[in-house]
């Protein structure tokens, strides 16, 4: 935006002047505006995850209920569109704590345990792929060769096992898969860190003396960061997905603490007779991830190199 | 692709198709175990899945009518004590085992020496250890030696302590026990594929005992962990009867109206058992008596009985089964109130509460909805639902402030099969009360009945006085069967095949 500035000010102050005309027309800054209210996909999911994101913020403030009240008396009732009333809109538990109220202090829960665990393996596994594409030679070796011996491990059942020896919660869950995740963030830094490295900017920033981690943190990281964007989104839909899992196994994030896995998990034994109890956090873990995931193609896109001649 | 596709729906119709057959008209019940069981082997395992097996394939020397609690003959016809510590039966003549193998007094003597010998690794010990040697007097009589006065003895020969065949017992040990088991019971074993796949088939040489001739001409037993499952399977019509079915699905099944569900209670007692002794920590709040009290008041027993357990549970106050022998009623009461609660914590020093590991094992749910009532009082508890073996190691270690157990007595109506069980100073012992132990040994080794109900009445007076442990109700467990099958269930929580037959 900034550089486009004084070039649209120059063009307005000479508009005859033909080299000039041939560069007006629309800026990056507009050409990216345009990329992002085109893409469809994109739009849709940036703005279910802001809306969830939103919910989770104010949470107390919206959620119609106390989510950890429990009243036995009034177990499983249904939500409002399969006849129930609108005490509770979307039912109650098998506990009788309300089922819209958990749902929404769970997205508190998924989007922490997204959020964290993505930032935490973003920077192992950005340090690890940078370091090795700049550095190439020994360093590469060696992060490769971690990068190889974590991608032989299967990641649900080295979380499985760690969860079952420290116990599941919160803090572990999130440890644990920011702990596993690392390895595409640091494959696909590494690639790119590779592709950029031999650039003449990256050469004249040398040229005059640069410190390295100058030239790693104001020349390279700022021409992967769309690559890395995209993939801290995988990444968490990844995160927020395992979660779900673990805690369906129970190993997870522990009652009664409202977790959408958890939701699916107590639902299960009356799946057969009552569905909604699964279907319905189901359903909005399907509707996060798939937010995420399109945000994340969407950032691609817009942001591909290619998309922006 | 399509055609694979094809091949393998036509599979799996064919192979459901072929289970739904077995029914009335084949003569062979099909049964869904919930627990993959460990041996089957009775003394080899303490599953509930055990017991039935047990029941079906050996008998005891005396039988209990489950209906009148009524003590009959089974292998043995008549008993008598000679003095407190030596028990002589009468055998029964004419008996054989499943093998060919006759019943007789040697065959009492090995199974007596061999179970009671702790080298030998009888699982729970409980069952067992009362017994010192046993003795024959002639080829069908026979003394067991108990090293003690032990009155309950009649209850656990008729219960747990089933006889084997001493040749094959000794040929083939617990382990080929556990694959081809031999007995004298109304059902031989077909089959066996360990923790998966049991086939029993009726014994139509069985003996003219107290359980009656089996009627069912075969059983047909699966291990299918998943609730669900189950209840497809039950609606597929490849299942004829599963048990243990939690009261919510029980609900709804009575509902659909297509099948019998009965309820019965059983004598699984849940409670909660706190570190009074405090071996996990001697600054653990639960050393506290107020603190314990205050758990005890937090509890809505009649809520969790009424909305979760339903059926034939009711509110329990005692560390007992209110059925079993000594097990004394008029105990101190903890009434639901949680202000009463945090008033305690706050006169013990919490008045903001505070923050405890919290145990479980089974019935994620009862678990939860009780870890909430702590939650309501202040008392926050850090969720850890783990395995019975994992939980039972830790509290064996003393490392657990606070737990939800269960207990079941073996089916034992005697109340020595609970609080003996657990305030004996054993590795289990929360409490290490030695007011209550000294009571507890009167009432186990005495034989006067008035005796042994004061001191068990002591025990559990001073049990509940203390607040050892919170005890909160008894379970039920429905069982959901076709309309073709006839079973009148019991209060006891066994299957009992030889009582079913076709409608």
């Amino acid at each position: 935006m900034s550089a486009a500035m004084p070039r649209a000010t120059a063009t307005a102050a000479a508009p005859r002047d033909p080299l000039l005309e041939e560069i007006t027309g629309p800026t990056p800054g507009q050409m990216l505006r345009r990329r992002i209210f085109g893409h469809q996909g994109f739009l849709i999911g940036t703005i279910t995850l802001l809306v969830l994101l939103a919910i989770a913020l104010v949470a107390p403030l919206i959620a119609p209920h106390d989510p950890y009240a429990q009243d036995l008396m009034s177990r499983m009732e249904r939500p409002v569109f399969m006849g129930g009333d609108w005490d509770h809109v979307l039912g109650t538990d098998h506990l009788g704590r309300d089922y819209l109220s958990r749902l929404i202090y769970g997205a508190r829960v998924s989007l922490l345990i997204g959020g964290v665990a993505a930032l935490i393996s973003g920077l192992i596994g950005t340090a690890m792929g940078v370091a090795a594409g700049y550095f190439g030679g020994r360093v590469d070796m060696v992060v490769t060769f971690l990068i190889n011996v974590r991608l032989a491990m299967p990641v649900t059942l080295v979380a499985l096992a760690v969860v079952a020896v420290l116990g599941g919660s919160l803090e572990v869950v999130i440890g644990v898969l920011g702990l596993l995740l690392w390895d595409r963030f640091a494959v696909v830094m590494r690639a790119s860190t590779l592709q950029v490295r031999g650039r003449e900017y990256v050469a004249a920033a040398r040229a005059i003396g640069c410190s390295t981690p100058r030239i790693l943190l104001t020349e390279i990281l700022p021409n992967i960061l769309n690559a890395l964007i995209v993939v801290v989104t995988l990444e968490m839909a990844h995160a927020i997905l395992l979660e779900a899992a673990l805690s369906f196994l129970g190993l997870g994030v522990q009652p009664p603490t409202p977790s959408w896995g958890l939701m699916v998990s107590e639902g299960k034994n009356m799946m057969l007779f009552e569905p909604w109890l699964v279907l319905i956090p189901g359903a909005v873990l399907f509707v996060l991830v798939l937010a995420i995931n399109l945000m994340g193609d969407g950032l691609r896109d817009v942001t591909a190199p290619e998309n922006r001649s | 692709m399509n055609r694979y596709l094809l091949g393998t729906a036509v599979a799996a119709l064919t192979l459901s198709a072929g289970g739904a057959f077995a029914d009335k008209s084949d003569d062979t019940l099909r049964v869904a175990f919930t627990k993959e069981l460990e041996s089957v082997d009775s003394y080899y395992n303490s599953a509930r899945e055990g017991v039935v097996l047990q029941r079906a394939i050996w008998d005891g020397l005396i039988y209990r009518d489950p209906v009148t609690n009524e003590y009959v003959g089974n292998l043995a016809t008549s008993w008598e004590w000679i003095d407190d510590t030596t028990l002589e039966l009468k055998l029964r003549e004419g008996v054989s085992f499943h093998n060919g193998e006759p019943f007789n007094a040697d065959d009492v003597v090995y199974t007596v020496n061999f179970v009671a010998d702790e080298a030998n690794g009888a699982v729970t010990q409980n069952n067992v250890n009362w017994m010192e040697s046993a003795e024959k007097i002639d080829d069908y009589t026979v003394r067991i030696h108990t090293k003690a006065p032990y009155p309950a003895a009649i209850e656990y020969l008729s219960g747990p302590v089933s006889m084997y065949p001493n040749e094959y017992y000794a040929e083939v040990g617990p382990t080929g026990m556990g694959t081809a088991p031999i007995g004298t019971g109304p059902y031989k074993v077909v089959s066996v594929d360990p923790g998966k796949h049991f086939v029993l088939e009726a014994n139509t040489e069985y003996h003219d005992g107290p359980k009656g001739q089996p009627e069912i001409g075969r059983i047909d037993i699966r291990t299918i962990p998943e609730v669900n499952t189950q209840l497809a399977e039950l609606f597929n019509g490849t299942l004829d009867l599963i048990w243990q079915v939690p009261s919510d699905q029980a609900e709804r099944i009575e509902q659909m109206g297509d099948f019998v569900v009965s309820n019965e209670s059983t004598m699984r007692v849940g409670y909660l058992a706190m570190d009074a002794a405090g071996r996990s920590g001697a600054d653990n709040p639960f050393t506290d008596l107020k603190v314990r009290q205050a758990v005890n008041h937090a509890l809505d027993r009649e809520t969790l009985v009424d909305a979760l357990l339903k059926g034939k549970s009711t509110p329990i106050h005692t560390a007992c089964f209110p059925s079993q022998f000594g097990c004394a009623q008029d105990v101190t009461e903890y009434e639901y109130d949680p202000e009463k609660a945090k008033a305690l914590l706050a006169e013990a020093g919490y008045p903001d509460g505070f923050k405890t590991e919290f145990y479980a094992y089974r019935d994620r749910e009862f678990a939860e909805a009780i870890a909430s009532y702590l939650n309501a009082v202040g008392i926050e508890t850090d969720f850890k639902m783990l395995q019975y073996s994992a939980l039972r190691d830790l509290n064996m270690k003393g490392e657990v402030p606070i737990s939800f157990q269960t207990w079941g007595s073996f089916s034992v109506n005697d109340a020595s099969a609970m609080v003996s069980q657990f305030f004996k100073h054993g590795e289990l012992d929360d409490a290490r009360d030695d007011e209550v132990l000294a009571d507890l040994d009167i009432a186990d080794s005495s034989t006067d009945p008035a005796v042994r109900k004061e001191h068990y009445a002591l025990a559990l007076q001073r049990i509940a006085d203390q607040a050892y442990w919170a005890p909160m109700f008894s379970y039920n467990t429905n069982y959901v069967f076709t309309d073709e099958v006839s079973y009148a269930p019991t209060a006891d929580e066994v299957l009992r095949f030889h009582e079913m037959s076709w409608k």
